[in-house]
């Protein structure tokens, strides 16, 4: 528990209810973090997650969180809360019995797809099922052209037949996509008041409600997964809310949106495919807040963990947010294998490299790590389990990053004599000794993640060089150094409790709910009146959701923006609109910000080319909660960096080609103001941080190391 | 090689700059993709981009393209370095082509190669290949009788010449096709992703301390070559045949395959295969070439990276004005048609040795739909797109439905296809009963009703096969449905090309599904009455192909029936007629 911090904005009716705590439920574990809005005081909690019923967990966890802080249910005003839920029961398939109902003609438009192999060469690859079982996708004689008129009205008996008969037939759930919808949703509106009259049973999403996009693939796809999972995360919920009233908790229940927004459980019970990022949207948004607390608005985040490392860019302290994501896909890591939703998500980057990738050597005799992982159960060769292939985990411990002693605090002895038998196996392969191997691994991983971070910039318009590194996860510290060396960044920042700061993204969050309407047409042709009636419309929504959550209407921003291209071109940029559009200038102003923004981009533009608007952003939000807290236990501080020192070990460090002795620091030791030059490492519980030569280390007034590259 | 260059490029740091050249050109092609004017680029991805050595060998390519166009762009190199000798380029040189033979074999790809220099010193290539939206002439069909009449032919010459654009070529360029534009716009970001990867190289160059690309693309392509030829040495010596058809224009086209593997070295001749088409169909060597290695490739070695190396275990022939190897003046602007044969008729070969891992013949090639007309406000259009039938199935699972193969292009939404023009698609849907019975069944092919609002007549151009000639079922398993094409007004379709329609016709597309693998009354009763259910397969073809009778609800198996039918059809089988 710690100290540091205060409250920026108290609100009187925060005095009686001063806590927030934030609940990520996890693979293995749900994590908990208390925070005390009026002194910045902060409590972390863990609980095995109860995956038969994850609303117990929660329950259980904020009750021993509680005894843990010494506070009063009735002090929690807030409760944000995330979950992997939705993307489990689509990996898994365990979401409701969904019928589709579509225009005739059109009900594989799920199973065609793009008609597409994602992989060029693999002659074997499979295509991800659809959801919804073909002989459960039902077709409707009604059709609406791409103008939004009507070509053949709907029939209501037929509806209204078939209604029964999916009640019948015990279907629990019903996604309706009808072609055109985006542009009319007048007949989808109609089949789901039918629905309602005739089946009030049937859980109903119409595709131009959970997305009125273009594309009758993807946004049928998105239509079916939301539904799909309405109501498993209608029924956890509802034992989530009820499990905090049991408990006394006052607070309002938020739940974290895949966009790093807030929302009320009403609105994620209806469109809980919002949800499905939520949990590593948490952690680039904690980025995000300890950026700004440092003064750093662009930051590459770079969560490492035992499967996998993820990275997000934050400019201007957001993370980038884009539209489309992948679910249940027949490859973790391979995109395009997965069913498209399009949904406003985190623009992040999830590669295969964690503490648990495993090295193995290719058919060209390269060395290679991941995307397999030894997981946490047989666990990397050091975890003394029964696992014998070599991980970056067992290589980081033969470098001597890890202390085999102080692996968790010490929870976890490691096994190095495992460790150093699994790499030698592997470097007689390469004819390299093991050092060199485990070097290797160390460094082929380094490059993996740098190489995805970088593309995922480039992909943006952006220059990777540009950003320091925000390191976190277990493994993100103990990689971070050596990933911004090749990334050229001019620094790395790992905060006090980097093993767990990932939660600290839930409460930093502000109440947000996202919009989008489909209007095509040139710029120079377009009638700004149409344009204008869609912006009122998505913004009246989203005054009605924040209002309904207790946000005084002249709190809430509002965001704007439109999605352009050059007529003849597929992909948008994303342009902010201004918050009024006067007709005679729109087209005009709105040209000048497309084509600065897409010479950003690409360097140049097609000058004299049209341009037209595609689709309609609004973004309302809340203002974000102002925060300043640290997490981690309260620092035994030292007087002196010296005494901040708690030994030394020997590193290997490929600049000196061999091992050197370096200090090591105790991580709650270090003071506010100390600094250090690399070589060295710092220890905390649940993290190491590994400083190379040529960088200082200074310890800032929240406790994070900044490492700066002396170059 | 040196010993100091051994120890450079131990297993680690070979990895390490491999994987960071990958990403250089895959930095080319999302430049590329994200500026392009052409849907057929952005939306298909059908493109091609690489990294070339100072010799011109391939060494990196991006991932994504098709194989028509990576393959060829690999080999095109040459023939650019042919005219303009290494020693005559500066920096600021760009070279550009669209000559049929040199390249991926239409007028409507345009190849864009940039010397990348290091100080004065020529260090290696970038280079891509993309489709553009128009080239001018009778447009992208089989009807033309010379290569002349398919559009303007821009022999190898430079874009750029140090820096300064060639505006002679441009205007030239810009006269001739029906979209000036967007072509020119293709073209400058063909130029533009070629820039952006010679930057990011020079870059990698730098922090690793590379004066030349030579040590890394050796040991690149050595490894890779290696690799191949492993792959290769584990095959059977032997001679294999085989032979398929295409519906050809206006007679079948028949395409033969002798594979002679010997020691790790294979050789593919297309030697008895049909002459020159009078129509463009026709095939170039190189784009031969390109299909050929791809689907040795895929058959033998996927995980091989694809460059230099992976080509120069195996080489391929065919006859001098053959079907496969057209010269001018022969027509080939639907050269894809015939090209994407081509790995169904190797694997056909390969079927003999190694059945468990090759596809039974799909769909092949990808059907082009373009309308030309007007719209009810008189405003003229032209729109394209591309349509998949099933792939084959697989020794050890089912074919895909609607799904490119060999092509790696996607297709389009319906709904985009109706926004950008007055076409109006009634219907997309997986043709029933379409793929192959088999243990796995072959992909289905799609039904795709189509439809213009206009009041005028309009063309109908179409590309498409397999109306006569359905994709075979390898090893016991059935072939896929053919082909076929009707009209509201009753008149079917048999022949390929552009045609008037009246205003309210509406054409019925069955595109063909994929061939079975292995006999059908082997396939698990249980995944035929899925199929059964999904409306895949028919009652009627369940019990007729796959010896499963349902119970009379249709939602289960009858499991006696089933045997007694499955055994007497064996029984039948066993006793010669």
């Amino acid at each position: 528990m710690l100290v540091e911090g205060e409250m920026e904005s108290a609100q009187t009716a925060r005095e009686q209810a001063p806590i927030r705590i934030g609940i990520d439920i996890g693979g293995t574990f749900t994590d908990f973090l208390l925070v005390d809005s009026l002194t910045g005081q902060t409590t972390i909690g863990k609980t095995l997650t109860t995956p038969d019923d994850p609303a117990r967990a929660v329950r259980t966890g904020l009750e021993q969180l509680l005894r843990a802080a010494e506070r009063q249910p009735s002090e929690v005003g807030q409760i944000v809360h995330g979950t992997t839920l939705v993307t489990n029961a689509l990996i898994e398939r365990k979401g409701a019995k969904t019928a589709l109902l579509t225009t005739r003609g059109f009900r594989d438009a799920v199973e065609i797809g793009r008609e597409h192999r994602y992989d060029l060469y693999d002659l074997f690859l499979e295509l991800p099922k659809p959801l919804v079982p073909r002989y459960l996708r039902f077709e409707l004689n009604e059709r609406i052209l791409a103008d939004g008129s009507v070509l053949t009205p709907l029939d209501a008996d037929e509806v209204a037949a078939l209604a029964r008969r999916l009640v019948d037939d015990g279907i629990e759930a019903v996604a309706v996509c009808l072609l055109h919808s985006y542009q009319n949703p007048e007949h989808e509106r109609q089949v789901g008041a039918i629905l309602e009259e005739v089946a009030p049973s049937l859980v109903v999403s119409l595709s131009s409600d959970v997305v009125p996009e273009i594309r009758e693939y993807e946004r049928a796809s998105t239509t079916i997964a939301n539904v799909y999972v309405r109501p498993i995360v209608a029924r956890y919920l509802d034992r989530v809310i009820t499990g905090l009233s049991d408990l006394g908790v006052p607070g309002t229940l938020f739940i974290m949106l895949s966009s790093g927004g807030l929302c009320t459980t009403d609105t994620a019970t209806r469109y809980p495919i919002r949800l499905v990022e939520s949990g590593p949207a948490a952690g680039a948004l904690a980025a995000a807040h300890f950026g700004r607390l440092t003064g750093r608005s662009s930051l590459l985040s770079f969560d490492m963990g035992g499967t996998t490392a993820k990275c997000c860019l934050i400019d201007k302290g957001q993370p980038s947010i884009s539209a489309e994501f992948e679910v249940s896909r027949v490859y973790r890591f391979k995109k395009g294998s997965g069913l498209p939703v399009r949904v406003p998500t985190i623009e992040l980057i999830e590669i295969g490299a964690g503490g648990g990738s495993i090295a193995r050597v290719d058919a060209l005799g390269l060395l290679k790590v991941g995307p397999d992982s030894a997981g946490a159960d047989p666990g990397p060769a050091c975890y003394g389990r029964g696992g014998t292939e070599p991980t970056v985990t067992d290589a980081d411990l033969l470098l001597g990053y890890l202390d085999p002693e102080f692996f968790l605090g010490g929870q976890l002895r490691l096994d190095v004599e495992a460790a150093r038998a699994a790499i030698a196996r592997l470097g007689e392969r390469l004819g390299m000794d093991e050092i060199a191997t485990a070097w290797g691994i160390h460094h082929v991983v380094n490059e993996q993640m740098a190489s995805a971070a970088r593309i995922h910039a480039i992909e943006q318009g952006k220059d990777p060089r540009a950003y320091s590194v925000f390191a976190f996860g277990g493994a993100g510290p103990v990689h971070a150094f050596r990933v911004a060396e090749i990334l050229r960044s001019p620094e790395v920042i790992v905060p006090l409790g980097a093993g767990v700061a990932s939660t600290a993204g839930f409460l930093v969050a502000p109440l947000a709910f996202d919009f989008v309407r489909t209007y095509v047409g040139r710029l120079d042709e377009l009638d700004w009146d149409q344009a204008a009636a869609r912006f009122a419309e998505m913004e009246a929504e989203g005054q009605s959701i924040l209002g309904e959550a207790g946000v005084p209407a002249d709190a809430v921003r509002i965001q704007r923006t439109a999605e352009l291209r050059y007529v003849g071109q597929g992909h948008q940029v994303t342009v902010p609109v201004p918050d009024t559009l006067e007709k005679s200038s729109a087209a005009r102003e709105l040209t000048e910000r497309f084509e600065a923004e897409y010479r950003r981009l690409y360097g140049r533009i097609a000058p004299g080319n049209p341009v037209e608007a595609v689709s309609w952003r609004v973004v309302t939000s809340a203002p974000a909660p102002q925060l300043r807290f640290t997490i981690g236990a309260a620092p035994a501080v030292a007087a002196t960096v010296a005494d901040a020192r708690k030994g030394e070990r020997p590193i290997y460090l490929p600049e000196r080609n061999g091992f050197e002795t370096v200090p090591v620091y105790d991580r709650y030791a270090l003071a506010p103001g100390m600094s250090f030059s690399g070589p060295a490492v710092v220890e905390e519980r649940e993290s190491t941080v590994i400083v190379g030569p040529g960088a200082t280390v200074e310890i800032d007034s929240l406790l994070n190391l900044i490492i700066r590259f002396q170059r | 090689m040196t010993a100091e260059t051994q120890t450079r490029l131990d297993p680690v740091r070979l990895e390490v700059m491999w994987n960071r050249l990958i990403s250089v050109v895959n930095e080319q092609a999302t430049a590329l993709m994200r500026t392009s004017f052409t849907s057929i680029v952005r939306e298909a991805g059908d493109l091609s981009a690489g990294v070339f050595d100072a010799q011109g060998n391939m060494i990196a390519q991006a991932v994504t393209g098709t194989p028509g166009h990576i393959n060829s762009m690999a080999t095109c190199i040459h023939h650019f370095l042919a005219v303009y000798p290494p020693e005559e380029l500066r920096p600021g040189d760009v070279l550009i082509t669209n000559d049929p033979q040199k390249t991926s074999g239409h007028l409507h790809d345009f190849t864009v190669i940039t010397p990348v220099f290091r100080g004065d010193t020529l260090v290696g290539y970038f280079g891509n290949t993309c489709h553009v939206l128009d080239i001018g002439g009778i447009g992208l069909s089989t009807d033309a009788r010379s290569v002349y009449e398919e559009g303007l032919y821009i022999p190898i010459t430079k874009l750029y010449d140090r820096g300064e654009p060639n505006r002679e070529l441009l205007k030239i360029l810009a006269a001739n096709v029906r979209a000036p534009e967007p072509v020119l716009g293709d073209i400058h970001a063909q130029a533009a992703g070629n820039d952006v990867g010679a930057a990011r190289l020079l870059e990698f160059m730098t922090e690793f301390g590379l004066e030349t690309l030579d040590d890394l693309s050796a040991e690149i392509i050595g490894r890779s070559e290696r690799a191949m030829r492993a792959a290769i040495a584990a095959l059977p010596d032997g001679v294999y045949e085989n032979e398929v058809y295409s519906d050809g224009y206006e007679e079948p086209i028949r395409l033969h395959v002798t594979l002679t593997k010997r020691d790790d070295e294979l050789h593919v001749d297309w030697a008895g295969s049909s002459p020159e088409s009078k129509r463009g169909i026709n095939v170039v060597l190189n784009y031969t070439h390109a299909y050929t290695t791809y689907a040795l490739k895929c058959a033998l070695a996927p995980e091989v990276p694809n460059n230099e190396g992976s080509f120069r275990p195996v080489t391929v022939t065919a006859p001098p004005r053959s079907i496969l190897n057209a010269l001018p003046p022969a027509p080939v602007s639907a050269r894809h048609i015939i090209g994407h044969f081509l790995p169904g008729a190797i694997f056909g070969a390969l079927a003999k040795v190694i059945p468990d891992r090759v596809m039974a013949e799909g769909a092949a090639n990808i059907w082009n739909l373009q309308f030309t007309g007007y719209d009810k406000s008189d405003r003229p259009f032209t729109y394209v797109w591309f349509s998949c039938g099933g792939t084959g199935a697989r020794p050890t699972k089912d074919g895909l439905h609607a799904t490119a193969f060999p092509s790696g292009i996607a297709g389009v939404p319906a709904e985009v296809i109706e926004q950008l023009s007055p076409v109006v698609v009634h219907a997309r849907e997986i043709r029933a009963d379409s793929g192959g019975p088999g243990r796995f069944r072959g992909g289905c092919g799609q039904t795709l009703k189509l439809a213009v609002r206009t009041r005028r007549p309009f063309t109908f151009s179409a590309l498409f096969d397999r109306l006569h000639h359905p994709a075979a079922g390898y090893a016991g398993g059935g072939q896929g449905a053919a082909a076929e094409i009707t009209l509201s007004t009753g008149e079917r379709i048999e022949r390929k090309g552009a045609r008037e329609l009246p205003p309210d016709t509406v054409i019925t597309l069955h595109l063909p599904g994929g061939g079975g693998f292995y006999d059908p009354l082997t396939r698990d009763p249980a995944l035929v009455l899925e199929d059964v259910r999904n409306g895949i397969v028919s009652v009627e073809r369940a019990r007729d192909s796959y010896g499963v009778i349902l119970t009379a609800d249709g939602l289960a198996v009858d499991e006696a029936a089933t045997r007694a039918e499955r055994a007497a059809r064996a029984e039948r089988a066993a006793t010669p007629a």
